[in-house]
């Protein structure tokens, strides 16, 4: 049985550049008006040439998303992929309605359940009782229905005691888990899922994506966006790959993400941000680059080998004095395993960090995270880099920053010829045999 | 499980069916156990971390009325020369309209601003948001209304059993004439935030052009026939002075008035709901 259940024309989307509300005062819309009525020429809006979404401006417009032609069959579940600002928050947010295409049209055969957000609509004032209600009929779910599986979804967040205790009350676990419960007993023809839903804990990712197969295999619609490789491959049929708001590629989930890590390729080890607006940057700190480098120089280098040391440099500037600095790495492969996190922090490093904790004045600052040689095994990494005024509190997050290949350069395989294929890391460690 | 004996349902396509937004009616419809959800939430809310709780709804006119009652004491002038009702259960039906308009307006307007963080995360018919904020302000008129038994009995005023039943569909006039506003003002906020600074201005200006604390007929004896129509175009009024027509036996509005009253509800509820389509189409971007 294959029954088309969405259906995307042509769909795209744009976005006026600027500030979101250029017109948010009627003053302004007034004056416009008349300005049209006069054919005055507007303003032309200064581009950025060194802008990575130059070809995507227009006129003082953005085009999130552009020509989209998607036809989706009941059952499949879908898989979304692209790069940061590709346009899949986009192409969800017109799936699930919120937001309006500019041109083409959008079909969903039957109930579409959208989870963008855990708990929205979730009011801190209302009982977890009240809240499940208000929170499951917002995703569409009949008074009826949230009735007869009340019991199941309070069993399911374990949070019987608490039921007539205000939301507000609640420690961020059990308002997440909550949450959660109402979402996993919403029964949709289509589901749409963001990634959003899996920055919980493992125990939580594993039961979203548990929920989205047992749709699947229900015969529902789903459609994920997700930056975790892994879960896409074994969750989705099909997957699609957007870049720079265009779809580029509908294939099976195994072939896009190849496609999508080999676009990740691109980079020369090192990332750099010349322009101050489009670095990432919180109040007190700005990203300056990241770049990583190895075999044995001072050159950033995409390729490293593996029986060198690998250094992932950071530099970023202290805008305002005194501030205090922690600085934060992830260690990713090519699924989007998590290898290692690692921060500047004394206890987490051989020698101290001497800058850790210090409050630091105006100016650029250079960290260097050594990763040891012999460690990593021979495939590609990707690598996240946090700032922020401690462990733990992120001040700014650049999510693959950039990527690296470890090579192997037979370091390791003077015994050992075969695969090293499969495991994560290739340590080189301690081995003694004693005859007892 | 997705049962295969289910009829399978149609495509439907995103986008508004017709140029006049009626369609969003049926959607309503469609969608009315969740208007009820929206309605308790704002019910709730309100009356949470309250002592005296839902007496505050009896409280709010009442206190209005007391406090302009004793302002025409003091000043030694009467708002009313009706004379076959006293001036207590005039105002309070005044302040019960007022009360209702005011509070409608108020909530309504904010309402899409204020659940942007859910209007931009989920799909439902935006209007639910202030039509709910409609519902508690009319909630509150109906338990107010009570209030008129009690108030009519202590001041000797009898109330005119046989036009009372008019009160009903007058009032349902006021409550659509609200909704047509509503739907005006939620979307035009979200579009543009002066508009939520500018309402408690207007709402002031309002209450003392609309027969609220003082009744038709005084106005009449003020003003000559046009002007008097003119001020009757306004619904808030003419439902204010029917209100007050059915069930205390104050005089009727004009005709004229009332028919001018009439157009005037409609052209605001059908141009609110052709301009809340419209508004919708770009609300996550905007708002």
């Amino acid at each position: 049985m294959s029954i088309e259940s969405i259906q995307l024309d042509k769909v795209s989307k744009r976005f006026r550049l600027g500030a979101a509300n250029e017109y948010g005062r009627l003053t302004e819309a007034i004056a416009s008006g008349v300005q049209n009525l006069f054919r005055t020429p507007s303003k032309p809006v200064p581009k950025r040439p060194q802008h990575a979404f130059a070809e995507r401006i227009e006129d003082g417009w953005f085009w999130a998303l552009r020509d989209i032609e998607l036809s989706i069959q009941s059952g499949d579940i879908v898989g979304i992929v692209g790069r940061n600002g590709a346009g899949k928050s986009t192409l969800l947010k017109i799936l699930a309605r919120i937001v309006t295409p500019t041109q083409g049209r959008v079909g969903v055969r039957g109930r579409v359940g959208s989870l963008l957000e855990v708990g929205t609509g979730f009011h801190p004032e209302l009982t977890g009782r009240e809240n499940v209600f208000l929170n499951g009929a917002i995703l569409g779910m009949p008074r009826s229905e949230i009735r007869k599986r009340f019991e199941e979804i309070v069993a399911f967040a374990e949070i019987e005691s608490f039921l007539e205790t205000p939301v507000k009350r609640y420690s961020s676990g059990m308002a997440v888990r909550l949450a959660f419960a109402v979402a996993a007993h919403l029964e949709p023809d289509v589901l749409i899922i963001d990634e959003v839903l899996s920055v919980g804990d493992q125990a939580f990712q594993r039961k979203c994506l548990g929920k989205a197969s047992q749709l699947g295999a229900q015969g529902r619609t789903v459609l994920v966006v997700s930056h975790n490789l892994a879960a896409v491959a074994n969750l989705c049929r099909r997957a699609v790959l957007l870049r720079d708001g265009r779809l580029i590629a509908d294939d099976v989930p195994e072939r896009i993400i190849e496609q999508y890590l080999s676009e990740m390729r691109s980079g020369d080890g090192q990332r750099h941000w010349d322009d101050d607006d489009s670095a990432p940057c919180s109040n007190e700190l700005r990203l300056r680059s990241v770049s990583v480098t190895g075999n044995g120089t001072d050159t950033p280098a995409s390729e490293v080998d593996i029986d060198q040391e690998i250094h992932v440099v950071v530099e970023y500037r202290v805008l305002v004095p005194e501030t205090p600095v922690s600085v934060q790495i992830h260690v990713k492969d090519e699924t989007g395993s998590f290898v290692f996190w690692s921060a500047n922090a004394p206890s987490m490093n051989l020698e101290p960090d001497p800058w850790f904790g210090k409050p630091h004045p105006l100016g650029k600052y250079r960290s260097e995270c050594c990763i040891p040689a012999n460690f990593l095994n021979d495939t590609r990494y990707f690598v996240s880099v946090f700032l922020g005024p401690e462990v733990g509190v992120l001040a700014i997050r650049q999510d693959s920053a950039l990527s690296f290949v470890v090579h192997d350069t037979g370091a390791m395989r003077q015994e050992f010829t075969g695969s090293w294929l499969g495991p994560v890391i290739r340590p080189r460690l301690n081995w003694r045999t004693r005859k007892l | 499980m997705a049962n295969n004996d289910e009829p399978i349902p149609p495509m439907h396509f995103y986008g508004p069916t017709d140029a006049f937004g009626f369609g969003q009616l049926s959607e309503i419809w469609q969608t009315r156990e969740l208007l009820y959800s929206f309605f308790l939430r704002d019910l709730l809310i309100r009356y949470r971390q309250v002592v005296v709780g839902i007496l505050w709804v009896l409280l709010q006119p009442l206190m209005g009325m007391l406090i302009f009652m004793g302002l025409f004491f003091v000043l030694g002038t009467k708002a009313g020369n009706s004379t076959v009702a006293s001036y207590a259960p005039i105002i309070l039906t005044g302040m019960l309209c007022w009360q209702l308009v005011a509070s409608s307006f108020r909530d309504a307007t904010g309402s899409l601003v204020n659940y942007r963080h859910v209007v931009t995360k989920i799909y439902f018919p935006r209007l639910l948001l202030p039509l709910a904020s409609l519902m508690c302000a009319v909630f509150d008129f109906v338990i107010g209304s009570l209030l008129l038994l009690p108030v009519c009995a202590i001041t000797g005023t009898s109330i005119v059993w046989t036009t009372a039943w008019l009160a009903v569909p007058i009032a349902l006039w006021l409550i659509v004439f609200c909704a047509g506003c509503i739907a005006w003002l939620s979307a035009l906020n979200a579009h543009y935030r002066d508009v939520g600074y500018a309402l408690p201005f207007v709402l002031q200006l309002g209450m003392f052009v609309s027969p609220v604390v003082y009744d038709i007929e005084r106005l009449r004896a003020l003003l000559t026939d046009q002007w008097v129509w003119l001020y009757e175009a306004n619904p808030i009024a003419t439902c204010i002075g029917l209100l007050r027509w059915s069930l205390l036996g104050t005089a009727l509005p004009s005709a004229l008035g009332i028919a001018t009253a009439a157009i005037v509800t409609l052209l605001i509820c059908f141009s609110g709901l052709a301009w809340f389509q419209h508004a919708d189409q770009q609300l996550a971007d905007r708002i």
